[in-house]
């Protein structure tokens, strides 16, 4: 067999290659020896794993057909009669109970209200508004940032540096920024819409997904600049060739060839927007008047602040369930498009 | 550096049209610029500023004065605070490097018995919600009477799926030919990962190390349901107890918000490179 180049170095290559894969097929088959050494090398992971990942979801999944006796500290099967049998689902049943709320916001202060799907609908505007507004304002900057700008890096910076805070830093500052005193009301008074932006259910949602932006274009910013690098130069070339503006390259060059990058963009989104949690809590706490109880923090709140645990971990496998059902449903579109290719 | 379409012999970068579209995108990205930071400066220009309450705070503060803080560390132990927060990314971020290099060598090099499926268990977590745990580590913890210890908030934070990801990735990509030729002259399987793999590793830890520490500097969930105790507190939750704790009182509030904000800047600033290649790489990949 000659090589094209058929020089002294493709034999020495040749060589190195069947030696490798001999050497390979004498160390690398599953031998015990193998299996003996694997398994001590992931044995750490494999037990803070099951002890504070796989058991405790196993743990969740029991607890969530449970009532939780704060004074055994154990759950007992929470009983209910569904359909004329007695099933122990009785949190699903109470917290998947129709939507009672009459736009009555006294009525929502209630704790024995059913909040659910209160939550629901907050966590789903916020959702909303936010996934769409990131990815594209995300898109945009990265587009705008990606290339030749003087201060790159600044800009870059500035865009980055609220995905680098805490949560209960955004929110709290938040808080000041959109309170009646606070710097928005600076530039608003002149024009005389000075409100008090965060005190009142009607805004404070708005609010809340200001503060949501605020982290998220950064976010997208950094992936779709990483997506950006992988855009081959000579298909803009090829473009521009046939004629097409900076417009029509964005549309027709760019925005297609971005699809792996607005997949998981917004598969993260869609994960990250639907539990929405610490921002929301530190911000107003879920207030006022529960315009900002989101999923999360009524979870949050029915299992630290009045010990349900059951029925917490009830609605934390809804959540699960609706975020699952998202991602997938996003792959499914994600295979479709690809098969079109 | 990346080519763009900028790039190009034949796009005219002179012109009116090109100045006037080059003018107007500036515009645009330095007023959303200033538009991100502006809550910095507030917090900055209120948090050095002697009494924001009184209304009419400006950008800039007539009289900058350190009393906000000077308030806040003589009455809240943000010392203490400052120590654990340390303690907790710290060790997070110790025993992430060890664990996950371990695992993420043997599930790139080592074949053994349900290796692949052992993987996919562990980046299937990924997809869980954080409550879906957490109730249940909660309770599992205040049984082991580990609630408000280091220990508690430590443990369950070092079961890291990104991490294992990230360096299986890595050390897939290095040739297999040095473990085997390591394995040839004698060394055994921890010496071969040790010696050979873990040397050419550095980059990707530095990048997971980074990235583990901001993330769990930063996180807030844990420690509120973990440390309830004014002495357990790290810097996010102790904010947030300092402004239900001064509500009207801003001022203190922005002060307690620089002390955690300022040194994530200062880190942001130094090893920013590394923080987003593993934002990057997590969130593409996780």
């Amino acid at each position: 067999m000659s090589t094209p180049d058929g020089s002294v170095r493709a034999s020495f290559r040749r060589a190195g290659s069947a030696l490798r894969s001999t050497a390979s097929r004498v160390v690398d088959r599953p031998s015990e020896e193998n299996n003996l050494a694997g398994i001590l090398f992931v044995v750490p992971n494999v037990v803070v794993f099951s002890v504070f990942l796989l058991g405790p979801i196993l743990y969740a999944f029991v607890l969530s057909f449970q009532e939780w006796n704060l004074f055994l500290g154990t759950g007992e099967p929470a009983w209910t009669e569904l359909f004329g049998v007695s099933l122990p689902v009785a949190n699903y049943v109470d917290i998947l109970q129709p939507w009672p709320w009459e736009n009555n916001w006294a009525s929502l202060r209630s704790p024995s209200f059913n909040l659910w799907w209160f939550a629901v609908r907050n966590t789903v505007l916020y959702t909303a508004v936010v996934v769409p507004v990131q990815i594209v304002g995300g898109f945009l900057v990265a587009l705008a940032l990606d290339g030749r700008i003087r201060g790159k890096k600044v800009y870059r910076a500035a865009y980055f540096l609220p995905v680098m805070l805490s949560a209960a830093a955004s929110g709290v500052i938040w808080r000041w920024v959109l309170s009646k005193n606070g710097v928005l009301n600076e530039f608003l008074r002149p024009v005389g819409l000075a409100y008090g932006w965060a005190n009142s259910p009607d805004t404070a949602l708005g609010a809340l997904m200001l503060i949501g932006l605020w982290g998220g274009i950064g976010f997208n910013m950094i992936l779709y600049l990483a997506g950006l690098q992988n855009i081959p130069d000579e298909l803009y070339e090829a473009a521009r060739i046939d004629g097409a503006d900076g417009l029509n390259r964005i549309r027709h060059v760019t925005w297609p060839n971005l699809r792996n990058t607005h997949f998981f963009v917004t598969v993260l989104a869609i994960i990250g927007t639907f539990q929405v949690f610490g921002i929301a809590l530190a911000f107003a706490e879920g207030g006022p008047a529960r315009a900002t109880t989101t999923i999360v923090v009524l979870i949050y709140e029915t299992a630290f602040a009045r010990s349900s645990f059951g029925r917490a971990t009830a609605m934390a496998f809804l959540l699960f369930a609706v975020v699952f059902v998202f991602s997938y449903y996003r792959y499914r579109i994600e295979q479709q498009e690809e098969v079109g290719y | 550096m990346p080519k763009s379409n900028y790039d190009y012999p034949g796009y005219e970068r002179s012109g009116a049209r090109y100045w006037s579209k080059t003018t107007l995108m500036y515009a645009g990205i330095t007023f959303g610029a200033l538009l991100w930071s502006l809550p910095f400066w507030w917090m900055l220009s209120t948090a050095l500023s002697a009494d924001p309450t009184a209304g009419g705070v400006s950008l800039i503060p007539q009289q900058v004065t350190l009393a906000n803080f000077e308030e806040l560390f003589a009455t809240q132990p943000v010392g203490r605070w400052f120590f654990n927060t340390l303690v907790f990314a710290g060790s997070v971020t110790a025993f992430n490097l060890v664990f996950d290099s371990l695992a993420g060598y043997a599930l790139a090099k080592i074949e053994f018995v349900g290796r692949d499926e052992l993987f996919l268990l562990f980046v299937a977590t990924i997809m869980v919600p954080a409550m879906v745990t957490l109730i249940p580590v909660y309770i599992l913890l205040s049984n082991l009477g580990w609630v408000n210890t280091y220990q508690g908030l430590i443990a369950p934070m070092i079961a890291n799926p990104i991490g294992i990801f990230l360096l299986r990735q890595h050390f897939r990509n290095l040739p297999s030919a040095l473990g085997d030729a390591a394995k040839i002259d004698g060394c055994n399987e921890f010496q071969t990962f040790y010696k050979v793999y873990l040397p050419l590793a550095k980059p990707a830890l530095a990048t997971l190390g980074i990235y583990t520490f901001v993330m769990t500097w930063k996180n807030f969930e844990w420690p509120l349901i973990i440390a309830s105790d004014k002495s357990m507190y790290t810097l996010p939750v102790a904010l947030f107890a300092v402004r239900n704790q001064y509500f009207t009182e801003w001022g203190l509030v922005m002060a307690a918000a620089a002390v955690i904000v300022v040194p994530v800047i200062v880190v942001f600033i130094s090893a920013q490179r590394y923080f987003i290649r593993g934002m990057t790489l997590s969130g593409m990949k996780g």
